[in-house]
């Protein structure tokens, strides 16, 4: 493989623009002086190369073992985001401080690169120039960039990454929400505004598949998740340094075109810009390049494109994707609550009795009570199948709000709750985590629904529409039901009348005690109005 | 004056009827040429020169046919202008080429026109810009705002307090305003702020669409200019970056002498020192003394806070808390300016104002009520000897409801009303103060540490 690099001077080009193409622009004879690089550079060069290589390249097991479990004939859109989305992962100290604000592994990575950087110097005096291998790695950086900014692009494309209010979160106070989750609400009230934000991502991320537009992309990426990493810092979003991971690579393909673009612009110069083309002659190696491009398009716009577009519409990856009752939808006022036979009668600031209840039109009941609760303040993402650990709605909200996921026994009139939230560890300041390593009472979790009511409990993993379903809803389901943390469960029989309007609950509440509820459905107006483009099927 | 030019000496005919028509047109757009215009200018108190108006001399765009006479309204009108003014340049350029068969090029037009168009963009970039770098546009939310629900608001509303929020996030979106603003008055770095004006201020223009903004027009308007500013540059910029071929900048530079010089440097200083240093001490001495999103007048001392309505009587009869009553208050806000607000079941007619408006009146700030239904909020006078409040709805809406309520605090943190309310009806309120702890503050050292609230 020959690849020809030119990188005339002004020199050779004179006054005049010419109007030949860059190839034939200079002659390759020319070599010598113009296309050495100062020691510096050479050094500067062999460590920056080192340090992008390891950014660019996946090295945790997670990765590789999803890539291998992958059933492509049977895609969920996350198996393809999960390729999209790494950034490197070296080693992570104990102490948070260490850490650098996650920021760790890239000083990891350019520790390494300076090492080896050097010890590249040292054993490599032959080599003058590296025009072939800085062409090679704005490819690897380009494609890296590209792939992750279309992952990231087609959750806003097709609105999901940042769901529209349940009715819970509509009913809690402004000031009881974190920034973090007021940020993401912001975007997810205007889901058209989401899809904007999708189109320049994924333009910005198409536009560095191709080398023409690469450096209109770079700016384009530069500029969105330039304020991106700065809202994830002002807001506390949790992904500033994945955010930044494309600030710096498309700060890296800039760097080709900065002194160029500022020569013309600013300084007014007559400009010559360098050109790295690589001429791809043997057959073999043409075939490869149209193969791996046409496969990268194809897998990471096309294919993802469909997988993302299904998602959107029967399983939107933050909220829960299977439905809940028809009949009991809304938000209900609490007309009457007995505790073990004891009327209580409404107090905004009673502890005890439950306030605006809802049911979500999936299958989540939410209320109120005023009493400080445990928070769940994570950003509520992940890649979660069952709806009890999609917790979005939940997660980033107080104001005493308990959110349950139910299991309906629509027979029996069953409603077999469990709440959303898990009872928090006893160890301090650390908050459960998925399949925590205290090993809880899984059997009594699991055992509260009793065995005859279960036949009349839909099966979760065909809950929802057969254009969703996926090996990884099959695969993932049973694996997490395996999760060892406790939840509170209560049990309640509902009484309704046909359109829902009055309900009853009666049974045991997350305390065993009786309970005796009488719900009223009312009409909520909101100042705030939804919009047409909503996600799932309900 | 003399021309320096190195570019294309020889403009082709469609080049040169092109440049005839977006003459015309931009300079419509803008100089200012609307006589309303300057009707609002003479209204202006230099002695008393606010941050305000400079604003909103920022803020000119021509209104032949829409007719608006205060700066700062874009209906669908504005386009209707837009249209009246293409239709003057096409006519405009199309006898200028009639009678103009000498001229090679307009390379000296095309540079004055810049000039314009430049200082316009900068100052309507640089005004939105020191109102967010100093964090004015997009205010703290007030206490009733915190204890207001989420769908209680608008789109537009929930916009401007999720950036409130973030004041240093503010401040830097202002900052870039600025810094833009700066590299157009600079013809070397012009291109390069036209550029990063296409995307933030696109930005903001999708912004205004998708949350009922009302300055998506005016948004418009700067993105035209920005776009034809970065016209200019863009083939050199194509050429370069995409083709990779070796490429001539720009070479059309006027060169003035004497007189022209000084008056060059006179003119330009006396701009940047009105529109940026000026303007940004009095947005800065606003920030300090004066947000102008709240009301300046100071509330009833020691009381600003939550409280629960713990006994509510009308006509002597109790009230119980309730689920359904709409007459009944449940909690009562009072404000550290003097505006108290009520949550009760009621839902009330919203005041939306969409576009930023800069008042020195206390009547007209009415951030803290716009786009939100939850809470009735009235303004008081408080005659503290006699220990009483006058109250007003400040809803434009609910113009007629005021009425007085005697005070009194008989312990710490408890507050009673009584007297006769807006439906003529004695009313006897005792409000407990509750000492609310918000996620939004209580998270803010970050979101890792456990918290129960």
């Amino acid at each position: 493989m020959a690849t020809t690099v030119i990188n005339p001077d002004t020199k050779q080009v004179g006054n005049v623009v010419p109007e030949s193409k860059p190839r034939q622009a200079a002659p390759v004879t020319d070599t010598g002086a113009q296309k050495e690089w100062t020691a510096t550079q050479r050094v500067a060069f062999r460590i920056a190369f080192i340090f992008f290589i390891i950014m660019c390249i996946p090295t945790t097991a997670e990765w590789w073992n999803n890539l291998v479990t992958i059933n492509w004939f049977h895609l969920h859109y996350r198996d393809l985001y999960d390729i999209a989305r790494f950034s490197p992962s070296i080693y992570k100290f104990q102490t948070p401080a260490y850490n650098l604000l996650g920021y760790i592994d890239w000083v990891e990575a350019l520790v390494i690169g300076i090492v080896g950087g050097l010890i590249w110097t040292a054993l490599d005096n032959k080599n003058k120039q590296y025009h072939n291998l800085y062409y090679w790695l704005r490819v690897v950086v380009r494609y890296r960039a590209g792939i992750g900014i279309i992952g990231f692009g087609f959750t806003k494309l097709f609105p999901v990454q940042m769901p529209y209010p349940s009715l819970g979160v509509l009913n809690t106070h402004f000031g009881d929400l974190t920034a973090q989750k007021i940020y993401w609400l912001s975007v997810g009230i205007v889901p058209w505004y989401q899809v904007f934000a999708g189109v320049v991502e994924l333009a910005a991320g198409t536009m560095l598949f191709f080398r023409k537009t690469t450096t209109f992309g770079a700016v384009l990426l530069l500029g969105a998740l330039g304020d991106i990493t700065y809202v994830n810092f002002a807001y506390d979003g949790g992904v500033h340094v994945y955010a930044s991971y494309f600030v710096l690579f498309s700060a890296f393909l800039l760097w080709y075109d900065i002194v160029p673009v500022y020569n013309l612009l600013i300084r007014e110069r007559f400009t010559v810009p360098p050109v790295l083309i690589p001429e791809i002659n043997q057959k073999w190696l043409i075939v490869t390049r149209i193969v791996l491009k046409t496969g990268t398009i194809g897998i990471f716009l096309v294919w993802l494109y469909y997988l993302q577009y299904v998602n959107f519409k029967y399983d939107p990856y933050k909220q829960p994707a299977t439905s809940g009752i028809k009949q009991l939808r809304g938000n209900y006022n609490v007309s009457e609550f007995k505790l073990n036979g004891q009327d209580i009668p409404y107090s905004p600031l009673d502890s005890v009795r439950w306030q605006g209840v809802t049911f979500e039109k999936w299958s989540s009941l939410t209320f109120n009570v005023n009493k400080p609760l445990n928070l769940d303040l994570s950003n509520g993402g992940g890649a979660a199948m069952r709806d009890i650990n999609r917790n979005f709605e939940l997660t980033g909200v107080a104001g005493g709000k308990r959110v349950f996921y139910y299991d309906a026994d629509t027979v029996n009139k069953v409603l077999y709750l469990q709440d959303k939230l898990p009872e928090f560890s006893k160890r301090k300041g650390k908050r459960g985590n998925r399949g925590g390593e205290k090993a809880g009472d899984n059997k009594l979790a699991k055992s509260f629904i009793p065995a005859e009511a279960k036949a009349n409990i839909r099966n979760e993993v065909t809950a929802i529409d057969p254009a969703a379903q996926s090996t990884r809803r099959q695969r993932g389901v049973p694996e997490e039901l395996k999760d060892k943390r406790k939840r509170a469960h209560m049990v309640l029989s509902y009484n309704a009348d046909a359109t829902g309007s009055h309900i009853v609950l009666t049974g045991k509440d997350d305390k065993k005690n009786d309970v005796y509820i009488v719900l009223d459905r009312v009409n909520r107006p909101y100042a705030l109005t939804d919009s047409k483009l909503v996600a799932g099927k309900y | 004056m003399s021309t320096l030019t190195t570019n294309q000496t020889k403009w082709k005919e469609y080049e040169k009827g092109a440049f005839r028509f977006f003459f015309i047109y931009f300079v419509l757009q803008a100089l200012p040429l609307d006589w309303k215009y300057f009707g609002n200018l003479f209204r202006i108190q230099w002695g008393s020169l606010g941050f305000g108006d400079i604003f909103y001399i920022s803020r000119y765009t021509p209104q032949f046919i829409s007719g608006s006479s205060t700066p700062g309204t874009w209906g669908i009108g504005t386009l209707a202008d837009w249209a009246f003014i293409a239709g003057i340049a096409l006519i405009g350029a199309i006898v200028w080429s009639i009678r103009d068969k000498k001229s090679e090029n307009h390379n000296k037009l095309y540079y004055w026109l810049r000039v314009i168009l430049r200082y316009r963009l900068a100052i309507g970039i640089i005004t939105y810009g020191f109102i967010k770098f100093f964090p004015l546009q997009s205010p703290l939310p007030s206490i009733s705002n915190l204890n207001t629900s989420y769908g209680d608001f608008d789109r537009w509303k929930l916009f401007s307090l999720s950036l409130g929020i973030v004041p240093g996030y503010e401040s830097f979106l202002g900052l870039v305003e600025i810094i833009v603003g700066v590299l157009l008055l600079f013809r070397k770095t012009a291109t390069l702020g036209a550029i990063i004006i296409l995307v933030f201020t696109g930005n903001v223009f999708i912004s205004n669409i998708a949350y009922d903004g009302g300055e998506a027009i005016y948004a418009l308007y700067l993105i035209n200019i920005a776009l034809f500013l970065t016209v200019y540059d863009i083939q050199r910029i194509y050429n370069l970056v995409a083709l990779r071929k070796p490429t001539a900048p720009n070479t059309v530079k006027i060169s003035l002498n004497g007189q022209w010089r000084t008056s060059r440097l006179v003119l330009k200083s006396l701009f940047i020192f009105f529109f940026v240093f000026l303007y940004g001490y009095k947005t800065y001495a606003a920030y300090h003394h004066d947000i102008y999103q709240y009301p300046k007048a100071k509330g009833l001392a020691g009381t600003a806070g939550l409280y629960n309505v713990s006994d509510f009587r009308v006509n002597s009869r109790q009230l119980p808390y309730s689920q359904t009553d709409t007459t009944r208050w449940n909690d009562v806000v009072f404000e550290k300016w003097n505006t108290i607000s009520i949550g009760s079941l009621k839902r009330y007619k919203a005041d939306a104002a969409t576009t930023e408006e800069i008042s020195k009146n206390n009547d007209d700030r009415k951030y803290e009520l716009d786009g939100t239904t939850g809470r009735a909020y009235y303004s008081y006078v408080a005659d503290t000897v006699k220990q009483v409040l006058l109250l007003k709805n400040r809803n434009s809406n609910y113009k007629a409801d005021q009425f007085t309520l005697h005070y009194t605090k008989p312990e710490n943190g408890t507050i009673i009303l009584t007297g006769v309310d807006h439906n003529k009806d004695s009313v006897y309120v005792q409000l407990d103060r509750i000492n609310k702890k918000y996620l939004l503050q209580e998270a803010a050292q970050g979101r890792s540490k456990a918290l129960k609230l």
